[in-house]
């Protein structure tokens, strides 16, 4: 995916845990951490809202685009 | 796309009480297929027993000494590699409807589970269409080789069943449906 997640970054420039996230966006820790290494398909825009308003940041601050390999197999 | 979804997630949920519910379409389907699975494994035991009294007396008529039995006129002891060929063919046909009706049923363990687009379903539903083909194929096969040892008896030539062939096409194409949905399922659970 040329998309990455940035979540551990910000995580750690918040100093705040993935566990405590996970309680304040309200998405399990499981699908957290599925969203922070990079396995995910894609992130609704509550999600994406959500962490924004808990991590203070914007949307580009948690994602960023490298060129790439364009689709992860199946 | 969250409201549209949350709407869908609702007639999801509704949609999934009354087909799974008592007295619903899908227990009702749950019945016939336990019924139909039980049938045939009865059926499959008795045609082993049958063969493997076939056998023993195509081997040995002479343990039918005492006894008259008689099938269309002839006695049944000259007939006896006749009659274990078709009990073969019987017992490899109900086999064969029993691998069918088993991997039914394990499709419909996962629609009860609530995930009908589990990705085994796929091969599941590929391996019925193959087997109704071979049914199908065997049953071609069984009037060829009753033709070429009997021409005397199997004189009825089998028809080309469209209808068969039409649910094997069917039965495919149902797969790759449930393909693509096992990929869409994927991806909503990679959905965060």
């Amino acid at each position: 995916m040329p998309i990455q997640v940035q979540l551990d970054r910000v995580l750690f420039e918040r100093r705040m845990s993935l566990t405590e996230l996970a309680d304040r966006v309200g998405v399990t820790i499981a699908n957290l951490s599925i969203l922070k290494t990079g396995k995910a398909r894609a992130v609704r825009f509550s999600t994406l809202a959500a962490l924004c308003r808990e991590l203070d940041c914007q949307p580009g601050d948690l994602l960023t685009y490298e060129p790439g390999p364009s689709e992860a197999p199946d | 796309m969250g409201p549209v979804g949350s709407v869908e997630g609702r007639g999801g949920a509704v949609m999934m009480m009354r087909a799974l519910g008592p007295g619903s379409v899908s227990s009702f389907l749950k019945v016939i297929l336990d019924v139909v699975y039980a049938a045939l494994i009865v059926g499959l035991g008795a045609v082993g027993l049958l063969l493997i009294a076939a056998l023993v007396f195509s081997f040995d008529p002479g343990l039918l000494r005492g006894m008259t039995l008689s099938a269309g006129g002839a006695s049944l002891a000259s007939r006896w590699p006749a009659v274990t060929g078709g009990l073969l063919a019987a017992g490899l046909y109900i086999a064969g409807v029993l691998v069918i009706v088993g991997c039914l049923r394990r499709i419909f363990a996962t629609l009860t589970a609530g995930d009908p687009f589990h990705p085994d379903n796929v091969s599941r539903l590929r391996l019925i269409g193959a087997m109704l083909a071979a049914l199908e194929l065997g049953r071609y096969g069984v009037w060829a080789v009753g033709a070429w040892l009997m021409p005397e008896v199997a004189k009825a030539r089998p028809g080309l069943s469209l209808t068969a062939w039409f649910s094997v096409l069917v039965v495919f194409v149902l797969a790759e449906v449930f393909r693509e949905g096992a990929r869409l399922r994927r991806e909503a659970e990679l959905t965060i």
